[in-house]
């Protein structure tokens, strides 16, 4: 057998377990593609081989065992503090075991590097880092997505198989669509959480897998939810577009991917395709925002910050700095917003099984101005990510990115939302696509891998 | 009163009054972040919202309880 590099990270596990592959060969032979690939990219901040090579010597003969794994910069290890991409963070950071961190030790799984992550994790670009910025495999001048920008650029070329990523407003699902990845947000609690330095106050955060294709997050996110995610067939699915701008203010070739998608889906699980609308949608991206702001406030005070570390980006600091003036009687308002959505969501799930519309409404924009180009305009990245990437963090749902497409050599992501506690059944349904597809789109590498580059 | 953008004024007012310094691009940042935000900020604000029943502590892992 080669290598095993290129090898999904359910053939690396299988392998091993066959003892077709040996872990510590394939340890070692990631750490050398780290340091070939990785100076182009920026996705992997540290390595720590001889920490990893404990780690797998200690490793037991778990469902990942010997599995090499890329974990976000927003996880303390043993070892290391998490930076959360950022010269300050809000709240005391120290090395420990995070969750995470211990469901892949208990899975057998091997931490190979820290991914790269969006300064205090404030952005859907990945565009600005402590560490400076990653960047996107498919188009090294395009932002790989935020926050978790590292853990993303690291699966899409092919350091590692899987990544562990965290989405507190879309941070999983951004990265996933921008790289050509299949990107979960679990359900509110479901998957490890303690030892994240806001895992007492926040209410959007959880903990997630990137990978290339569904039943590689399975696999990943088995271990990270602590019990096996059973494979089911989803049968007569009834699909629910969301009406509006999160569904119409995208680009074409975005919308024409995502539309094909949706029928694919349709056409595989015998279902249907419904119209929902959603009112709600504006003010609860707004409410998202406001509370994920609010909840990270804790530890501030007006004198630090007037004392934050000048390696903080002006952005950054700007943005700290207004967070506070935002009135207590908006976040109030915002929590109010959130039971509507929630009640709202609970009566749309007893008509649909799914929720579909593009994780992000327009491929990757350029790292330097990341501006992205709708119908209604110019807009931010940021705001027009945010359309829909909230609403799962607000009120708790499972949501997934699955990559459909391309436009411009770029992927495009669909995302689809189910009701709290389904995530197999996201997974069931981004697998029924890829079948649809011929696998077509998780199959595809970057061009600087020695691929043709994308078609739609 | 019809509210109005005072971001010119607002702004340096607000941090003043909390003891908070910016320089000149932080500034330009948070007038961005203001100009961005305050128009929804706004219009939320002007929602009633007393008849939505406040969950307390939602359980995010579940749906809401019926009612």
């Amino acid at each position: 057998m080669s290598d095993g590099l290129d090898l999904s990270l359910r053939q690396q596990a299988a392998a091993i377990a066959a003892g077709e592959l040996d872990p510590a060969a394939l340890l070692e032979a990631t750490l050398a593609r780290i340091e070939e690939r990785n100076p182009a990219l920026n996705a992997v901040v540290e390595t720590f081989p001889e920490r990893s090579r404990e780690m797998l010597a200690a490793a037991p003969r778990g469902p990942l065992h010997g599995v090499p794994i890329v974990i976000k910069d927003e996880w303390p290890l043993p070892w290391r503090a998490q930076r959360f991409g950022a010269a300050e963070m809000l709240a005391p950071a120290a090395p420990g075991e995070s969750g995470p961190y211990r469901a892949l030790r208990d899975a057998g799984a091997v931490i190979v590097g820290v991914g790269n992550m969006h300064e205090l994790g404030a952005s859907s670009t990945g565009n600005i880092s402590v560490y400076g910025p990653a960047h996107n495999p498919w188009k090294l001048d395009r932002c790989p997505g935020g926050s978790s920008s590292g853990p993303a650029a690291s699966v899409a070329a092919r350091l590692v198989a899987g990544a562990v990523g965290a989405d507190g407003v879309g941070s999983i699902r951004y990265p996933a669509a921008y790289c050509g990845l299949t990107g979960l947000k679990p359900t509110f609690g479901r998957s490890a959480m303690a030892g994240h330095h806001m895992a007492e106050v926040s209410t959007t955060i959880v903990s997630g897998a990137l990978c290339a294709d569904a039943a590689d997050c399975r696999a990943l996110d088995s271990a990270l939810f602590g019990e096996e995610l059973a494979v089911g067939e989803p049968r007569g699915l009834r699909i629910g577009v969301i009406r509006g701008e999160v569904s119409e203010d995208v680009a074409p070739d975005v919308r024409e991917a995502c539309e094909a998608a949706i029928e694919d889906l349709r056409r595989e699980s015998g279902g249907e395709v419904r119209e929902i609308e959603l009112p709600e949608l504006a003010a609860a991206t707004l409410a998202t925002v406001l509370i994920a702001n609010s909840e990270s406030l804790g530890g501030i005070t007006p004198e630090r910050l007037n004392r934050l570390d000048p390696e903080l980006s002006p952005l950054g600091r700007g943005l700290l700095k207004y967070r506070v003036l935002v009135p207590a009687i908006a976040t109030i308002k915002a929590g109010r917003l959130r039971t509507l959505a929630r009640q709202t969501l609970a009566r749309v799930f007893e008509e649909v099984d799914v929720l579909a519309c593009p994780t992000a409404p327009a491929v990757a924009p350029s790292l330097e101005a990341p501006v992205v180009e709708l119908p209604s305009g110019h807009l931010t990245a940021d705001e027009a990510n945010v359309r829909a990437g909230a609403l799962a963090n607000l009120t708790g749902i499972p949501a997934i990115s699955v990559p459909v497409g391309s436009s411009e050599g770029l992927p495009v992501g669909l995302q689809l939302q189910a009701a709290w506690g389904r995530d197999e059944l996201l997974l069931d349904a981004a697998e029924a696509i890829e079948r649809a597809n011929g696998r077509r789109w998780v199959e595809a590498v970057p061009p600087a891998l020695g691929a043709e580059p994308l078609e739609a | 009163m019809e509210a109005s953008d005072h971001t010119g004024d607002f702004i340096p007012a607000a941090l003043a009054a909390y003891g908070i310094e910016a320089d000149e691009i932080e500034l330009a940042v948070i007038q961005a972040a203001h100009q961005t935000l305050w128009p929804p900020i706004l219009e939320l604000l002007d929602l009633d919202t007393a008849a939505v029943p406040l969950e307390r502590d939602p359980d995010l892992s579940q749906a809401p309880p019926s009612r």
